[in-house]
């Protein structure tokens, strides 16, 4: 999936996150997020943001994520909108979201 | 579970019975009402308003939270409610000054300090990486030299005053880096600008002309400027303009010294030229200071050449006096866009 | 007999309540992707739901999905990713009669042959929400082999009706109220009441509650919490109706040991309604305990 527009999903409140997508210039995937619990679990957050990016084959985009406490499952789900948003084609295909 | 809570969006063209209580809210955190906030989003608890959040285009203004609902998830619903309708407008990237004490409150908002001035105010934007991304984007332009020098002009058109400066500044650095403001809020658009500014000063060797940016004499960060004669200068925003070229833009291009041209008609640009000094060189920050260099403009027929004389005689549509005041690309443009009536004049004009 | 006396509410988009609910162990929980979610958050709290369906956050619970309805653009999607994820049942608002139910039937058969999920794993709930449906809750609810339950939504049914919700016990669904019940009961599925919404009138919703349970309705549709627990306690047996209910089960586990066709308890005859019913009543004791 490609990016070309900025697109925004999540919310601000606890135990959810707010996604940020753009396209990227220089055609580099670039991922930074920001979380109160970003010792404990960074890694984690990160590991399912990765795992979210590639079901979409999203290689390239700047992705800015301001998490606050969310569960894996709320992180799949955040990412996956906002790139869809963010995308050039709607086509929803199920098995890549899986 | 709280009572029903609804978040609705008002054009303040629109603003009726909301208005009072907006107000009334503002009143509560201290805060006065600001016309320039042209959308609110607010909250309502049945028949009372206990929260609202205005936007200017892409400046968070005016947010305030009744006192029995602060400290509730009310706060991050409204934030995220704020951020969803900007960025419907198709502002993604936001930014809001603030106490600095209320800095903290914000940072739930997703958004990260860039400047404070101290226990006066924060600037905060909706990124933690925007402006470390436009630095690293600068840097690649970086030039060798141990005397870098930079200008920032609007350049309304530029005029060989313009242009002397930046010999005068060229030749006494390394290299020199000239940026454009980029808002479109002049007579000539930001394009018309960045071209006249591209020719007419190539004859400079060692000079770079950069785009502007948000970041530097731009509607979000520096309001007043572009209010010129209308309002009171505000001091708090020079000096968050200031700071912000000084803590980030200035290392990024090894920037050692800021030229201005003495500035003797406008008072707003005055009191900046002013405020320089004390930003950049005086006042503690944790960047090196930048030495603030004024030269005197440069004059024709014993008055001093700016662009606001310029387009003051376009007005007059005296086209045919302005030919010693610019360089001759600027003086195309006027005549393409300004000249067929006063071609004539032209022809003729050799006695001027 | 899945015991289903809590339907728990939770808005589609609202991550904090999904991942907190299943605390409170509703019999089951309701993923609403229609009222509770604005437009422009479809896409997003569909995929919510889609996730959460698929992690493990409410394993034993079952998972019911309110999907917009098809004749939407985003009833069919919402009904791919629910049946995808493998929701429980799906919760169809505003069904008017039994070609709802069936076009639903075919669209959620398709999915599953398209996903390899078993045939006929996902249930269907109707909801009924205007006179038309009442009128019609029969054939709903016989309509397709997968109905569960019908429930009764009361909010718009009674401005379909011209009418208005009262504070207290209300003539205004009375009717309703009946109509579902005789439906379900026809066709063998569960009926649910409507939700009370004043979260803080604990008094006034053990009053509904207390009407319902004795209409003979399985469950009730909850928008909070805490409402969970008194609905539970309030459809808890009393001491007195458990002691008769094993006395309804030893009685008949002795007929059948004895091979007898008959089955006797104080000189009268019990016959097999009345064991179901006792073992409901067991079931719902071990559930949430008795109640003097």
């Amino acid at each position: 999936m490609r990016i070309i527009t900025e697109a925004v999903a999540g919310t601000l409140e606890s135990s959810d996150l707010l996604v940020k997508v753009s396209p990227s210039r220089e055609k580099t995937l670039e991922i930074h997020v920001t979380s109160d619990v970003m010792k404990q679990f960074g890694t984690q957050i990160r590991r399912v943001v990765d795992d979210t990016l590639q079901g979409l084959a999203v290689t390239d985009g700047l992705i800015v994520i301001e998490d606050k406490g969310a569960l894996d499952y709320a992180i799949r789900a955040r990412v996956q909108a906002a790139v869809l948003r963010g995308a050039a084609s709607k086509e929803l295909n199920w098995e890549q979201l899986s | 579970m709280p009572a029903e809570l609804e978040f609705y969006t008002v054009d303040a063209g629109e603003l009726s019975q909301e208005r009072e209580q907006i107000e009334r809210l503002l009143r509560e955190s201290d805060l006065g009402w600001d016309s320039r906030v042209g959308t609110f989003v607010v909250c309502r608890e049945g028949a009372q308003l206990i929260a609202c959040a205005g936007l200017d285009r892409d400046v968070v203004k005016c947010v305030a939270i009744s006192p029995a609902f602060r400290g509730s998830s009310l706060s991050l619903q409204l934030g995220s409610e704020l951020l969803k309708v900007a960025m419907e407008r198709g502002h993604f990237h936001l930014f809001l000054f603030t106490k600095p004490e209320n800095a903290v409150f914000f940072r739930g908002w997703g958004f990260y300090p860039l400047v404070e001035v101290q226990d006066r105010v924060t600037l905060m934007e909706n990124s933690p990486i925007a402006i470390r991304k436009y630095c690293k984007d600068l840097q690649a332009l970086r030039q060798p030299g141990g005397k870098i020098g930079c200008i920032v002009m609007n350049a309304n058109p530029l005029t060989l005053g313009h242009r002397y400066l930046a010999e005068i500044a060229a030749g006494a650095c390394d290299w020199l880096h000239v940026f454009i403001v980029r808002e479109e809020a002049s007579m000539f658009s930001y394009a018309e600008r960045y071209e006249l500014a591209s020719q007419g000063l190539s004859n400079i060797r060692n000079i770079t002309v950069h785009h502007g940016s948000e970041y530097i004499i731009s509607r979000a960060t520096f309001p007043s400027y572009f209010l010129k004669g209308k309002c009171a200068v505000d001091e708090c925003f020079t000096a968050v303009d200031l700071l912000l070229f000084r803590e980030y833009i200035a290392p990024a291009l090894d920037i050692t010294h800021r030229y201005v041209g003495t500035e003797p008609i406008c008072q707003v640009t005055n009191k900046y030229n002013q405020d320089m000094k004390l930003w950049l060189e005086a006042a503690n920050s944790r960047s090196p200071s930048i030495e603030v260099v004024e030269v005197p403009r440069t004059t024709w027929r014993g008055g001093p050449i700016s662009a606001s004389e310029v387009r003051r005689l376009l007005q007059d549509k005296s086209l045919g006096k302005i030919e010693e005041l610019v360089p001759e690309s600027t003086m195309n443009l006027l005549i393409s866009r300004f000249g067929d009536k006063q071609k004539s004049e032209m022809t003729h004009g050799v006695e001027h | 007999m899945k015991l289903r006396r809590s339907m728990l509410f939770l808005p589609g988009a609202k991550a904090g309540m999904l991942s907190t609910a299943f605390v409170y162990k509703p019999d089951c929980v309701m993923f609403d992707l229609e009222d509770a979610v604005s437009l422009r958050e479809k896409d997003s709290a569909r995929l919510m739901v889609f996730h959460i369906l698929r992690s493990h956050v409410y394993q034993g619970i079952e998972t019911v999905v309110r999907i917009n309805p098809l004749n939407t653009p985003h009833g069919l999607k919402d009904l791919e990713a629910a049946v995808r994820a493998g929701a429980d049942v799906i919760r169809l608002p505003k069904t008017d009669s039994a070609s709802d139910i069936q076009e639903l039937d075919a669209q959620v058969e398709r999915i599953e042959r398209e996903c390899g999920r078993v045939i006929g794993s996902t249930k269907l709930l109707a909801a009924i929400e205007s006179a038309s449906g009442v009128i019609n809750a029969v054939s709903i609810a016989t309509a397709s082999k997968r109905m569960i339950g019908i429930a009764l939504a009361g909010f718009d049914y009674v401005i379909d009706m011209q009418s208005q919700r009262g504070d207290k016990a209300e003539p205004e669904l009375f009717y309703a109220r009946c109509a579902v019940l005789h439906a379900a009961r026809a066709a063998g599925i569960d009926a649910f009441d409507v939700v009370y919404s004043d979260v803080n009138d604990d008094a006034g919703f053990l009053k509904e509650v207390e009407l319902i349970r004795h209409l003979g309705f399985n469950g009730k549709s909850l928008i909070h919490p805490r409402q969970i627990d008194l609905l539970h306690n309030a459809y808890a047996p009393t001491v007195k109706e458990v002691s008769y209910a094993r006395r309804v089960i030893e009685a008949a586990e002795k007929a059948e040991r004895e091979g007898v066709g008959v089955i006797a308890l104080d000189g009268k005859m019990i016959d097999a309604p009345i064991v179901c019913h006792a073992q409901r009543v067991l079931q719902r004791a071990e559930a949430s305990g008795v109640r003097r």
